[in-house]
């Protein structure tokens, strides 16, 4: 047993470790862990069988569709954000703590690594990790896509935004996998703050619309058939059923201010995905509107279609006018509004930001302050 | 002895962790060159002494030097100099002995090359080849004990700090731990090796510093823990030509049963004393069967502190 003296090609003075290398060292480090455990590919598998049932089933029921490519499309796009956002937290939330319960964090932070460094890479391999689900459900996605009626455009700006949403979840769960001591905890706190995002946003809203109510004058429209005049005889043609006409009356009604209170949606990750993408389809306008409010080729929205609707007119507010053609449920023309998702994703990175200081923080060696029941190594 | 440029000078160092004082006042030195036992029982601070010198705790207060550098101040410039081999045995399951040594060695901003070379080296070096490309999970504790000590020397840190290094280990590799070490020393680093194995230290280290309660009670060098007063053990056929000679130079004796057979102990002076003793004995016609030293020489000093031993 003996140890070679030569001296090295470098003095270890000389030494120094690039960030590149070292987020890269760390992210393999991660990476060749997850790749050979066997936890993540029963995740995929799992992943893969139920986006797949619940595709199958879809193209099967919605089958009569006419857009059915596009409705396929928004309901894949929705359903891998749900389940990347149950995913997300599972892969993220425990990397650097697991590490600490594991031992292995002091033998990280014992060498030329810095905490961001380390953030970083543990970040970044969580966040490949999820994008890999998001890479299994390709299969379905092409082939909602090749059913038609999706432009290139939205189907780039979903995924686009699918990957930045996981992305965001994944450092909220990294950040707080630093500042909890135990994994246990910290993915379940992970998941809290998910629900808090997409659930807490709904409920706050909803329960603040309460205190946006207020009284106002609304023209409001609805089709009805004209009252069939009693004092026909029989001489005259018989009044032809179904040729219902557009009402249209003013009353005073309570209405909703939601466009004061919709911000509160914008933190929302389906909210942010949704009100990012161009839903550029062949959209009827109101002008082209049959005769008897029957509008031609119309289209129910898809799920995240639906949302982004739906957002757009919270933000519009009450509707003090409802046109004949709305009350046939197609949308007001709202899309002049002020995008929301920056907003949300400002939102959602000030959260991920935080935490991931506060995770810097707590992994600052030498360390002064150390969190009660913990050991360094 | 240390100067400047290398070796541990720690001064009045105290660390606690909310109301309990892990650390309350060490003072410890580690020459260059020098093999530095730290020795105390379990929960006196040597562990914690032992992060603070690994640039991973801060000291409350007192202050540290490593190789001259603060390491709250620059922990940057400690860590390049300093192995750090954990107590704990947090390892990478998955990863091959040779990824978790090239790995680590990336850390240390080595180039695939150089930490490639040095991986292989230090594999060698503790008899883990065949081992290389198996992963570490099925390592046993010893053999994941001499792959941590690898992993502290990947960078060939001037500075290492090594926690409890023999525990686990069988005593083949115990044997080629000490040459180890001593290779290291002889070389011009300074190597830190904490332990309650004393007898193990008797043989690698050549100073040894005391802890207890968080406190450096004692800090002597080998030579002057083997000038101590020490107890010696006698054996003779039979013990009664013992009993009768030793009182007759008025030597005070004892008998002791927690071994298999009876013995004598005796305190003496010096290894001079011990000399001329046994020299006596032979002389008289005692016929000596047995003729040591109670315990090692650390192990004298350790009891003799009469520390918390509990």
């Amino acid at each position: 047993m003996s140890v070679k003296m030569q001296q090295p090609p470098q003095t270890a003075d000389e030494r120094t470790l690039s960030t590149r290398s070292a987020v890269g060292t760390v992210f393999g480090l991660e990476m060749r862990q997850r790749l050979r455990g066997r936890a993540w590919y029963i995740m995929l598998a799992v992943w893969f069988v139920v986006i797949g049932a619940v595709f199958l089933l879809a193209l099967a029921t919605m089958g009569s569709y006419m857009d059915i490519g596009a409705m396929l499309f928004d309901l894949v796009v929705g359903f891998v954000l749900f389940f990347g956002l149950l995913v997300a937290p599972g892969l993220s939330a425990n990397a650097v703590n697991g590490d600490r319960a594991a031992g292995t964090l002091a033998v990280l932070q014992v060498t030329l690594l810095t905490p961001g460094q380390l953030l970083a890479g543990k970040w970044l391999a969580s966040w490949v990790g999820s994008l890999a689900f998001l890479v299994l459900s390709a299969p379905f996605i092409f082939w909602a896509l090749a059913l038609g009626g999706v432009p290139a455009s939205e189907a780039f700006i979903s995924l686009g935004m699918l990957a930045l949403e996981l992305g965001l979840v994944c450092a909220i769960g990294v950040g707080v996998s630093a500042i909890a001591n135990r994994p246990l905890f910290s993915i379940v706190a992970t998941y809290m703050l998910v629900a808090l995002l997409s659930l807490g946003t709904l409920i706050t809203f909803g329960l603040s619309t309460a205190l946006v109510m207020e009284e106002a004058e609304v023209t409001s429209s609805y089709y009805s058939y004209p009252m069939q005049n009693e004092d026909f005889d029989d001489q005259s043609p018989e009044p032809q059923p179904g040729d219902p006409e557009c009402i249209t009356e003013t009353l005073v009604q309570t209405v909703a201010h939601t466009e004061r209170i919709t911000w509160m949606l914008a933190a929302n990750p389906f909210v942010v995905v949704a009100d990012a993408v161009p839903y550029s389809r062949s959209t009827p306008d109101a002008g082209q509107s049959g005769d008897f409010g029957y509008v031609e080729n119309y289209r129910p929205p898809g799920v995240m279609e639906g949302i982004s609707q739906q957002v757009r007119d919270f933000q519009a507010g009450p509707d003090y006018n409802v046109t004949c053609a709305e009350s046939q449920g197609l949308a007001r023309d709202v899309d002049d509004k002020f995008p929301i998702w920056p907003l949300g994703l400002l939102l959602q990175s000030l959260l991920a930001g935080g935490l991931l200081v506060l995770g810097y923080r707590r992994l600052r060696t030498p360390v002064r302050r150390l969190a009660q029941g913990t050991r360094i190594a | 002895m240390t100067n400047e440029f290398g070796g541990i000078v720690v001064h009045a160092a105290a660390r606690s962790f909310g109301s309990v004082q892990a650390v309350r006042h060490i003072d410890f030195e580690a020459p260059p060159g020098e093999v530095t036992a730290l020795i105390g029982p379990n929960g006196s601070g040597k562990t914690t002494l032992l992060l603070i010198l690994a640039s991973l705790l801060a000291v409350d207060s007192g202050s540290v030097r490593v190789g001259g550098i603060d390491p709250v101040a620059d922990p940057q410039g400690v860590r390049r100099l300093v192995g750090w081999m954990p107590d704990s045995l947090g390892r990478w399951d998955s990863l091959s002995a040779l990824e978790v040594l090239t790995t680590t060695g990336a850390l240390y901003g080595m180039s695939p090359e150089e930490r490639t070379a040095r991986a292989h080296e230090l594999l060698e070096t503790v008899s883990l080849t065949e081992y290389t490309r198996q992963p570490a999970r099925v390592l046993s504790r010893g053999q994941q004990q001499r792959l941590s000590l690898a992993r502290a020397l990947i960078h060939d840190p001037q500075v290492l700090l090594l926690d409890e290094p023999a525990s686990g280990l069988d005593p083949g590799s115990r044997v080629d731990l000490r040459t180890l070490l001593r290779t290291l020393a002889a070389a011009g680093k300074t190597v830190v090796v904490s332990s309650h194995v004393l007898s193990e230290l008797d043989e690698i280290a050549d100073r040894a510093v005391f802890v207890s309660r968080g406190e450096s009670v004692r800090s002597q060098t080998l030579d002057e823990a083997g000038n101590q007063v020490r107890r010696y053990n006698i054996q003779a056929e039979p013990m009664d030509a013992l009993a009768a000679e030793l009182s007759g130079h008025g030597m005070r004796f004892e008998e002791r049963g927690d071994s298999r057979r009876v013995e004598y102990q005796v305190m003496l002076d010096s290894t001079q004393q011990a000399a001329w003793l046994l020299r006596t004995l032979v002389l008289a016609d005692v016929a000596v069967t047995a003729f040591a030293p109670a315990g090692g020489a650390l192990e004298e000093t350790y009891m003799s502190l009469d520390t918390d031993r509990r």
